[in-house]
């Protein structure tokens, strides 16, 4: 009893201290909270369903930033992880009748291995370079699925794939867990050491390598990271749709995948996770005016990045928290001196 | 007969046509600090980038404490001892100063020796104390001055704990009292007693600098190269007084 209330108290200490003081982890606690109530207020299937499939997306998103964003390798054709974790699920459950808890690992772990594939001839490549030929392999994917149609299904794709789970509402949970779960690895790993030498192998490759890291290592280690992140969103995705086809592959998943981590703001694993809670919905919102709705979506995009280049979520917390010149900790924006140091904000 | 510490033979780089460097050897003891000077484009920091495998020579051997090192990676070079600075600055500028250093600590190297330093921050802030810049070590490395982006490059060399330094300019855009500072720092760096280490030498180092009434004070060695070619190699107060140096600063002149 004693040790319950021990935790008990420890609990509101760091809710006191570290969440109710900056905005942004209030927001972050309240998302976590909406994600994981939603369910007892509402069954719907189609608000169910769009928020499942947001969830598997800001892993997509996530993990892109994870390679893009934080490590620099720019990468156009993320889809190829996506499109590898997914069929690769596929056929393991169609071929070997193994159920989703074991194909979506195994898929992912084969995303792992094209992050390897793509990685290593990638290794000398950078910028522009990196970016066009990343943009080929899901092409190359795309053209080998056409080419064995009697494995893949050609045009048609995987079909008839075992469920998530058996009701909606399981998969929604599924879905939601992970994302969360993944998304907060993904944040800690940026935060750790590792991220540290990411950071720095996006700002200078040369000098990391003078520092004595073995950067090889550290860009392949990237490409598996982002690549199994993907390949567990694109296991998650054939799945709950019960397809694993060609279009998990297109090149226009490709580059939804970069607009909405732009659209959140890059080097932040938050940002395109929101971005895509935002987008994603947004353009099922839109269906609205079913005639403008990709018009009015690029409006939007547009719209944001004209005014917040450094992404929507970047630029909403530096409007609600400042940083204080002195201890570079962060504080409501509202403060005129640092909860820490004291020094005054200006 | 145990090998030198560092010996270089026949070193030769071709840059297209030019030949940057041309047959250098020289060889250098662990104890030493060695100055090398020469004018613009003589090839003082090609020499460097061969030493740490920056660039890959046409011919020639480095020989590191016994051993071969040419052909190896950068990191290799510099996780066997050699760490060396850019003379054109390269931080990591939207990273935190102490980023920047903590880069270096994280190295296998760095990760081995300074076991007892529990904290890498700890160790990182060691390595800015040296340099002197510690009070900003939260800044992003953006804002700093030439100065301090000066020491930033030496703090992130010393963080590797070498056996050999290669400073590339250090004192390049810095105000006479802050290169004398970092003079000090870097007399004091051969004495030893810092960074893990504290019953040991400091790094043996070779210095490029054309600051020579600084230099002049540090070193104990100087090689002066011209053209990509050794043309004098001695103590301090022989090179002052060496007519073919004395030449290829200031040219032959006409009587």
């Amino acid at each position: 009893m004693g040790l319950i209330l021990f935790y008990f108290r420890k609990l509101f200490t760091v809710l006191k201290n570290e969440v109710l003081v900056l905005p942004s982890r209030v927001v972050v606690v309240f998302f976590f909270l909406f994600l994981l109530l939603l369910p007892l207020f509402t069954k719907d299937p189609y608000l169910l369903r769009i928020f499942t499939l947001t969830s598997i997306f800001a892993i997509l998103a996530a993990s892109w930033d994870l390679l893009s964003g934080f490590t620099g390798q720019m990468n156009f054709g993320h889809a190829l992880f996506f499109g590898v974790g997914a069929y690769a699920a596929a056929l393991l459950n169609r071929h070997a009748n193994l159920p989703p808890w074991g194909t979506i690992p195994l898929g992912a772990l084969a995303a792992v291995v094209a992050g390897l594939v793509i990685g290593i001839p990638c290794l000398r490549l950078r910028g522009t370079y990196l970016a066009l030929t990343t943009l080929a392999f899901p092409i190359i994917l795309m053209g080998l699925v056409f080419a064995f149609p009697d494995l893949t299904g050609g045009e048609l794709g995987i079909s008839g794939i075992a469920r998530l789970a058996r009701s909606r509402v399981a998969d929604y949970y599924i879905a939601v867990v992970l994302m969360l779960g993944l998304c907060t690895i993904m944040w800690k790993i940026t935060d750790s050491n590792t991220g540290i030498i990411f950071h720095a192998i996006r700002e200078d490759e040369l000098a990391v390598r003078a520092s004595g890291i073995n950067t090889t290592r550290y860009k392949l280690l990237a490409f598996c990271l982002s690549g199994f992140f993907a390949g567990v969103s694109g296991g998650l995705y054939a799945h709950f749709m019960r397809i694993a086809g060609p279009s998990t592959l297109e090149v226009s998943l490709s580059f939804q995948v970069v607009i909405w981590a732009i659209f959140g703001g890059i080097v932040t694993i938050y940002g395109p996770v929101g971005a895509v809670f935002v987008l994603f919905p947004l353009l099922e919102f839109l269906r609205f005016w079913q005639d403008y709705r990709t018009l009015m979506f690029a409006g939007v995009v547009l719209l944001i990045l004209l005014y917040m280049p450094d992404g929507l979520f970047r630029w909403l917390r530096d409007k609600i928290e400042k940083e204080c010149p002195r201890c570079k900790i962060r504080n409501v924006a509202m403060r005129h001196t640092c909860r820490v140091c004291t020094a005054p904000l200006d | 007969m145990t090998p030198s510490f560092l010996e270089i033979k026949g070193l030769t780089k071709n840059f297209g046509g030019l030949r940057a460097v041309n047959n250098v050897s020289f060889s250098m003891e662990r104890d030493q600090i060695l100055g090398l000077i020469g004018p613009n484009g003589a090839g003082k920091t090609t020499l460097l980038r061969l030493i740490t495998g920056i660039l890959k020579p046409d011919a020639g051997s480095i020989r590191f404490m016994g051993n071969e090192i040419i052909g190896r990676k950068t990191w290799d070079i510099v996780n066997m001892g050699i760490a060396c600075t850019f003379q054109n600055m390269r931080p990591f500028r939207r990273l935190p100063i102490i980023a920047n250093v903590m880069v270096s600590c994280l190295s296998p190297r760095a990760m081995k020796r300074g076991e007892w330093v529990k904290r890498l921050e700890a160790k990182a802030m060691d390595a800015l104390e040296f340099a002197g810049i510690s009070d900003m070590a939260r800044e992003r490395a953006s804002t700093l001055s030439q100065g301090d982006l000066k020491r930033l490059e030496v703090a992130r060399a010393v963080a590797t704990e070498p056996e050999l330094l290669l400073l590339d300019e250090p004192f390049g855009g810095l105000s006479p009292a802050e290169t004398d500072l970092m003079a000090k720092s870097i007399k004091r760096l051969h004495k030893g007693g810092r960074f893990g280490r504290l019953h040991s030498e400091g790094p043996a180092m070779i210095i490029v600098e054309h600051k020579l009434q600084w230099l002049m004070k540090i070193v104990d060695r100087i090689v002066v190269l011209n053209f990509g070619t050794i043309i004098a190699d001695g103590t301090p107060d022989e090179i002052v007084n060496n007519p073919r140096v004395i030449e290829a600063y200031l040219g032959r002149g006409e009587i």
